[in-house]
């Protein structure tokens, strides 16, 4: 475990890792304060410009933005109650309440605080677990890479936001698309339609900054209100929270290691954990703590919860290689284009990376802290800023940095289609994240369910003959089961929903 | 079942409908062509994504049945809003500008592009224009100067910070 960071030290260390981690956390606390933005969107406009980076300096860039990302949506919940992401949603219950109160500065301290503790206690356990993990997933071969990517495929495509079925649709769309380009094994052309372009598929950045930058754009337009500037009381730098938080020490770290637990299950997201912590806090609190009335605890249990989750993404993302999220996903995608391949053989071969990007886990998470303190005056300002002057810096932003990764006016075309694709997707309701994460995995599946065939003498008896691979297989299979028992009994309560609704 | 109530759920389904219909077109065809579209798993590099198509068309059709039958909570209508319109003309800027751009470079278009968007969304001309101006030469400043990224030069083969 220190041998990862002692290796790390040297990489991150540096005047250009350290200032970009802590640029990171400054622009995603910027960009998750803006309501419609968040994490995602912050790493995916800057995924091209790491790409022109050395590996730590851009890991730390972005794995930063995800971090303060994740913390500055609690901002606008505290003071407008509008979540700025959906991993703040819980914030509002106990945050904006205590703003009314005329305590706006307190909670946000307390959330920024409880954010970055929070974080700090993911960061032991991903320190811990993580190379267990990678350790562990040593003994696995093909058949087990290939169950493993289904399993986290499947998980994914269940518990992303909408219909499960939507869900696997959007996921095997992405399965789809990472078929095309060449072959590995035959260097056939598949799916290139005789354009030299797709030779290598699409890029997954112009599909990932069309899907979720470029659509957003459009449907933030048509959501109007361009122009608007909403009135925000004038907030000041304190450090009163630092006590205050002393008061929620069981609580903060209660909540951090539910969101930890439950960022490290691919897909259950840092919104449904700050859901769950907040629950939880709520339950073992006392009556005089007023929760839903600007408690305290309510603020610290969910921003504890929704920054712990961060970390508890990294786990599987690092260690096998199954992103936790869209956020980790893109994240993925990052260390892929840098050269790197998470799994074991990232911490076997290549762990000074590995390391690094702990230590810019940890280190960004203490930058949070005094960021988010020392900026709170100009969060407001950000809030005050228009749509009108924002969403045209996106699109410029999105356009340059998809075209910057290979001087391509092609990859903008793509990230148009993309775009419309992804404003199709959201207008149908459909989940956008396990399109990213099919793509991922999509080659990782591919390539291992062909060469456990090519092992096996006796076709698909191979996944079963292995106990690791039978029993992530066995794990499948109850999901699928899960996935048609819900179908079966959602479709007439949906059905009655519908009814009544009319 | 109702059209309307699940039109852009309808349009998706017809996407996801086509794609496994493409992907058997392919195999058939290109694939087949190079000769690599049967076989063991070592040279069959249609298989796989002949699975996908025949998971898309079987989610396909459980979906198809679910919206048919409106067993999906939420409905999907084509229901514009007051600026969709302004959406629409803001895309056919971007498609404007996409075209133009390997044409007429960088600093010739984006900060046209970008003054015609900002006063499209509601900034007075002064300010659009002003505003235009500086984030285009700020990002460009960021890419060429700072990352070292070509950015497209046109015709007139113009750059600022290279």
């Amino acid at each position: 475990m220190l041998d990862l960071l002692i290796q790390g030290a040297p990489l991150f260390f540096t005047w250009q890792a350290v200032l970009l981690t802590a640029a990171g956390i400054v622009a995603g606390l910027f960009i998750g304060v803006l309501p419609g933005l968040g994490p995602l969107m912050g790493i995916v406009l800057m995924l091209p410009v790491a790409f022109h980076l050395p590996p730590i300096p851009a890991m730390g860039m972005l794995i930063a933005i995800y971090v303060g990302g994740s913390a500055g949506g609690s901002i606008s919940a505290i003071l407008l109650r509008i979540p700025g992401t959906p991993l703040a949603a819980a914030t509002l219950f106990d945050g904006y309440p205590m703003a009314q109160k005329g305590r706006s500065q307190d909670a946000i301290g307390l959330s920024i605080i409880a954010s970055s503790l929070g974080g700090l206690l993911a960061g032991c356990v991903l320190l811990f677990f993580s190379p267990l993990l990678a350790a562990f997933a040593l003994r696995f071969g093909p058949p087990e890479y290939a169950a493993m990517a289904l399993f986290g495929l499947l998980t994914i495509a269940i518990v992303s936001e909408g219909s499960t079925i939507k869900g696997m649709v959007t996921g095997a769309f992405g399965l789809a698309i990472a078929t095309m380009g060449t072959d590995e094994f035959t260097n056939a052309y598949r799916f290139t339609f005789g354009n030299f372009n797709l030779t290598s598929g699409p890029h997954i950045v112009p599909v990932v900054v069309g899907l979720f930058a470029l659509s957003e754009v459009f449907v933030q337009i048509e959501g109007g209100d361009l122009t608007a500037s909403p009135k925000i009381q004038r907030l000041r730098v304190s450090f009163r929270a630092l006590r205050l938080i002393l008061a929620h020490k069981v609580n903060l770290v209660r909540s951090a290691m539910i969101g930890t637990f439950m960022g490290a299950i691919p897909g259950a997201g840092g919104d449904v954990s700050a859901f769950v912590s907040y629950a939880v806090a709520r339950r073992l609190a006392g009556p005089d703590e007023g929760y839903g009335e600007g408690a305290e605890g309510g603020v610290v249990a969910t921003e504890a919860a929704n920054n712990g989750c961060c970390g508890g993404a990294l786990i599987p993302s690092l260690s096998l290689g199954i992103p936790g999220d869209a956020s980790t996903a893109v994240l993925l995608a990052a260390l892929f284009l840098l050269g790197f391949f998470p799994g074991p053989e990232l911490f076997q071969y290549n762990a000074d990376i590995a390391g690094g990007i702990f230590i810019a886990y940890l280190i960004g998470n203490i930058v949070l802290l005094i960021a988010g303190i020392v900026l709170v005056p100009f969060f407001g300002s950000v809030l005050k800023l228009p749509k009108a002057w924002l969403l045209p810096a996106v699109i410029l932003l999105s356009t340059m940095g998809t075209y910057a990764l290979q001087n391509s006016v092609f990859d903008l075309w793509v990230m148009l289609v993309f775009g419309a694709v992804g404003y199709l997707l959201r207008r149908a309701n459909y989940p956008l994240a396990p399109i990213i994460i099919g793509m991922i995995l999509g080659p990782v599946l591919e390539n291992n369910l062909r060469r456990s065939l090519l092992i096996s003498r006796d076709g698909l008896q191979i996944f079963i003959d292995r106990p690791i691979s039978a029993t992530i297989l066995g794990m499948t299979g109850v999901l699928l089961a899960y996935v048609v028992i819900t179908l079966i009994r959602g479709a007439p309560k949906a059905a009655k929903d519908e009814e009544s609704s009319d | 079942m109702r059209l309307r109530a699940y039109s852009y759920d309808w349009i998706v389904w017809g996407l996801f409908l086509a794609l496994p219909l493409v992907i058997f077109w392919q195999a058939a065809t290109s694939l087949e062509e190079q000769g690599v579209a049967g076989g063991g798993p070592m040279e069959n590099a249609a298989s796989f994504p002949r699975l996908i198509a025949w998971l898309l068309l079987g989610l396909a059709a459980v979906n198809g049945v679910r919206i048919a039958l409106c067993r999906i909570s939420a409905p999907s209508p084509l229901a514009p809003t007051p600026t969709t319109r302004l959406a629409c003309v803001v895309a056919a800027v971007f498609v404007a500008y996409l075209l133009l751009l390997p044409w007429l470079g960088y600093h010739l278009v984006t900060p046209v592009m970008m003054a015609t968007t900002m006063m499209l969304l509601g900034l007075s001309i002064p300010v659009a224009v002003a505003g235009g101006v500086a984030i285009s030469l700020l990002v460009a400043a960021v890419f060429q100067g700072l990352l070292n990224v070509v950015l497209p030069v046109g015709l007139f083969e113009i750059t600022l910070f290279g």
